[in-house]
């Protein structure tokens, strides 16, 4: 009772359910699923080809007379039988072959071992897999809802599909439980050729009850057998895989949607307007030109310019008459202009007394009354603060007081931080009388850092710069440009000009000036007709007493290192002789006539000398600061000083007070003024101010007033303080009684004279009489 | 302007011959009239020996530099009267010799 398709359709059903029922016998098997086909197949049509059914008696039993019709009808059918087909006798038919199942696949390989080279013997191999692919190929079908086939829908269009009824399915090729089958082939040795072709049957058949899912379930069971061949021509005409002639490809939606309208608006109705311009305006000209015309213009024309040309060789001064008369209306209108700007000045000055009004009283007329309830002590009444808007953020480098107009001081901006240094600098003049505005504002593009007033011509203004440049302008002038200034290479300084002063005119009236800068010279400037003449006064070489290595260059040449001047200042009665402070704290003495000697020198601080000024009363007494935070007031040659003050911050700034010879003021960067009275105390100062917040600002420069007891002090916010001194602060010497009268000046000097000798040290004293300086070393 | 030729005026007087470009009578702007004389003398000396190409020149210039249409003669002896767009007439004489006026008339 075994046929091909039995066992296969056995074989099936067991790889699809679980291997694992090892327990059951084939036959068992079998029957069921013939029962099931049996009953089934009763129900339905005959139409279909049954071939091949193995039927036993039960089943025949069952069958009943519609078994009789079906046999009769069958034996009317030629059946075609597959070529190789054995040959089986009826008794051959009917034997009832047994088959054993067992869980265990005899076609395993055992005992399989492979060398190991790490443990240096055969280890034994794990078992292969059970699942033997006897056959796989790809399919060309595609599911109905994957993606690939809706795109295939879409490009053929949607009647492919309704055209066929069901979707395209392709059997699957792909058999799992192969093994079994392969067993069962060794065992029944009935396997023949046709039979892979008949086995896809069932599968497709099965597809296709799924999908129409009515009679023709039944046609999948009934596909077995030899007609398999004509089965899977009718299977393939309704599962109607994909055929060749479905290639009309339906034509594609425009993707942009793309359509066209148009609307027609209104016309406008044109209109005629005409204008009507003036034409442009015409003149006529005429004349005739004749060779003799031609001379003749010529001649009159070089005539009239040599009558010209002997005014212009008149110089400058003709071709200015002929410029001021060209331009008349400009020069009356600027005339005009600086009537109204003088108009607009005084205004604004009285603007600002009232505005100002307790301030100007208090400068003038306040005596702080508390004053007198102390002793030994003062203070400072701040009065007007001088700013200009466009100079906030530059540091004031360098106050000075006009030494002609007491009221009017000049105020360099410019920036002490050397690592952000901006183009640009500022020299202003302000007023005491207009504190809000400055009189004279002068431009430059560099920073200012010193400045000197001419003592003998008050309007001519010197200012060093920053980039090494000086510039002397005239404040008469109602355009502030320089009328001098330096230029060239060698015509200027190497670094940043630290001070600048006048010097006394030349024998022959020329006016000079000079100056010190941080590329270690001094140099003399004579202004000349038209330009500027520079002469190098001295090289500030390092001495070798001093420390100086001479440093050997990369090709042997010695390089001699220069000091860095940073202040100036000459001596009060002696022209000749100048002190220079230099960075690294030595104060050198020198002398104009010589340039390579020094008279002296004073290792005066530890760090850049900032300040040296000559006491106004005493011309062997001066006083130095520096950044290592001391004031230190000295006599001339003596290399020690007479007193040391420590301010506790760098000092920016000593100034001798001119109303006094022992009254001395500093600045310090902690906001600090400090004003000393040696003669009331010789150890700490009389008065300590902060004028400004700590740490946010600095006190950069300080000046006293020659006439009026106020100093001013510069910060670097570009602010500059006005304040008075208090009367303590200046106290001047009493005239002794029981002696002839002595004015100030010889009482102040007397003053200084007893302090000093109290300092002194003898036997230094002795060998320092008076007039010390005018000994030229 | 004041080019002069004569370097040896020193020797004799009559023997001046001036070069330099006199404005006969103009009523241009200042640049426009520095300008148009510029143009004009290239263009003069440029074609010494045909005064009608100089011409030519010169009225094309102008007639892209300052607008049509520019009218131009250039001659050593001729009469004229024209009217002209008032400040658009330029009448100089040029290498001692040469007379040229250009006038704008549109």
């Amino acid at each position: 009772m075994s046929s091909p398709s039995q066992s296969l359709s056995d074989v099936h059903t067991l790889s699809t359910s679980n291997l694992n029922s090892s327990g059951e016998t084939g036959e068992e098997t079998v029957v069921d699923i013939e029962d099931d086909v049996e009953s089934q197949g009763s129900l339905k049509s005959g139409s279909q080809a049954k071939l091949n059914l193995p039927r036993d008696k039960k089943a025949a039993g069952d069958a009943g007379d519609g078994a009789d019709d079906f046999e009769t009808w069958m034996k009317s059918r030629q059946l075609i039988r597959p070529e190789d087909q054995l040959d089986l006798t009826e008794a051959e038919l009917n034997e009832e072959v047994s088959k054993v199942l067992t869980a265990q696949n005899m076609n395993i390989l055992k005992n399989l071992v492979i060398y190991s080279f790490k443990e240096g013997a055969y280890v034994p191999l794990p078992l292969p897999s059970n699942t033997v692919t006897l056959l796989s190929f790809t399919g060309t079908s595609l599911h109905i809802d994957s993606d690939a086939a809706k795109k295939q829908i879409e490009e053929l269009g949607d009647d492919v599909i309704q055209g066929f009824g069901a979707p395209a399915i392709q059997p699957h090729e792909k058999f799992k439980g192969g093994e079994e089958e392969g067993e069962e082939e060794e065992e029944e040795g009935e396997g023949d050729g046709g039979r892979q072709s008949i086995e896809k049957q069932p599968e497709v058949e099965d597809k296709d009850e799924e999908e129409d899912e009515d009679e023709e379930e039944e046609a999948g069971e009934e596909g077995e057998g030899p007609q398999g061949d004509e089965e899977g021509a009718i299977a393939d005409e309704e599962a109607g895989l994909p055929p060749p002639q479905s290639s009309r490809k339906k034509k594609l939606v425009n993707q942009f949607n793309f359509c066209e309208r148009a609307t027609l608006t209104y016309m406008n109705p044109t209109r005629c307007v005409e204008t009507q311009t003036v034409p442009p305006p015409r003149s006529t000209y005429g004349a005739t030109v004749l060779q003799w015309v031609i001379y003749d213009a010529y001649e009159e024309d070089f005539a009239a310019q040599q009558t010209l040309e002997p005014k212009k060789k008149l110089g400058p001064p003709g071709g200015k008459k002929q410029d001021s008369k060209k331009g008349g209306k400009a020069a009356l209108a600027e005339e005009l202009n600086r009537k109204y700007l003088k108009c607009w000045q005084i205004l604004e000055r009285m603007i600002n007394q009232n505005i100002y009004d307790d301030i100007a009283q208090d400068y003038r007329y306040f005596e702080d009354p508390a004053d007198e309830m102390r002793e030994e002590e003062g203070n400072l009444l701040p009065l007007w603060n001088f700013h200009y808007e466009k100079t906030k953020k530059l540091n004031v480098t360098d106050l000075y007081f006009n030494p002609h107009y007491y009221d009017l001081l000049a105020v360099c901006f410019g920036n002490h931080d050397f690592l952000t240094q901006k183009p640009e600098g500022a020299m202003c003049c302000f007023s005491i009388k207009n504190p809000s505005f400055p009189d004279y504002i002068i431009m430059t593009e560099s920073g200012v850092m010193c400045v000197d007033i001419h003592p003998k011509y008050p309007y001519l203004v010197a200012i060093g710069m920053y980039d090494g440049n000086v510039a002397i302008y005239n404040l008469q002038n109602f355009i502030l440009e320089p009328i001098y200034m330096s230029k060239g290479v060698n015509g200027k300084h190497g670094e940043c000009v630290w001070e600048i002063k006048w010097g006394p005119d030349m024998p022959d009236g020329e006016i000079n000036f000079y100056s010190v800068s941080v590329d270690g010279r001094v140099f003399n400037w004579i202004l000349m007709q038209n330009e500027l003449q520079v002469t190098t006064l001295i090289t500030l070489f390092l001495t070798e007493e001093l420390g100086a290595i001479t440093t050997e260059g990369p090709d042997g040449t010695l390089v001699k290192l220069k000091g860095c001047g940073t202040c100036l200042t000459f001596h009060p009665l002696n022209d000749e002789v100048f002190m220079v402070g230099t960075e690294e704290g030595i104060i050198y003495k020198c002398s104009t006539a010589y340039s390579s000697k020094y008279l002296m020198y004073y290792e005066a601080h530890y760090l850049s000398v900032y300040r040296i000024d000559f006491n106004k009363y005493n011309p062997n007494i001066f006083a130095s600061c520096g950044a290592d935070w001391r004031v230190k007031v000295w006599e001339d040659m003596r290399p020690e000083p007479l007193f040391i003050f420590d301010l506790d911050s760098a000092v920016g700034d000593v100034k001798w007070a001119p109303y006094s010879s022992t009254v001395f003021a500093a600045v310090t960067t902690e906001g600090k003024v400090f004003v000393f009275d040696l003669n009331v105390n010789k150890y700490k100062a009389i008065c300590v101010q902060a004028i400004v917040p700590r740490r946010k600002t600095k006190l950069t420069r300080l000046c006293f007033n020659q006439k009026l007891p106020f100093i001013i002090v510069g910060d670097d916010k570009g602010v500059t303080h006005s304040l008075k001194l208090s009367p303590n602060l200046r106290v001047m010497c009493k005239p002794p009684k029981k002696q002839p009268w002595l004015d100030q000046i010889t009482l102040q000097n007397q003053k200084l004279e007893k302090l000093l000798s109290l300092v002194r040290e003898l036997p230094e004293g002795a060998t320092a009489p008076e007039g010390t300086t005018v000994a030229k070393a | 302007m004041a080019e002069e030729s004569g370097h040896e005026k020193g020797e004799s007087d009559k023997k001046i011959v001036h070069v330099y470009p006199l404005v006969k009578h103009s009523d241009m702007a200042e640049e426009m009239k520095i300008e148009a004389l510029e143009l004009s003398m290239t263009a003069c000396e440029k074609y010494a020996s045909n005064y009608e190409q100089a011409a030519k020149v010169i009225k094309e210039t102008m007639d892209k530099k300052f607008g049509t249409y520019w009218h131009v003669v250039v001659g050593e002896g001729f009469g004229f009267e024209v009217s002209f767009e008032t400040r658009n007439l330029l009448y100089f004489f040029f290498a001692g010799n040469l007379a040229i006026i250009a006038w704008k008339c549109s």
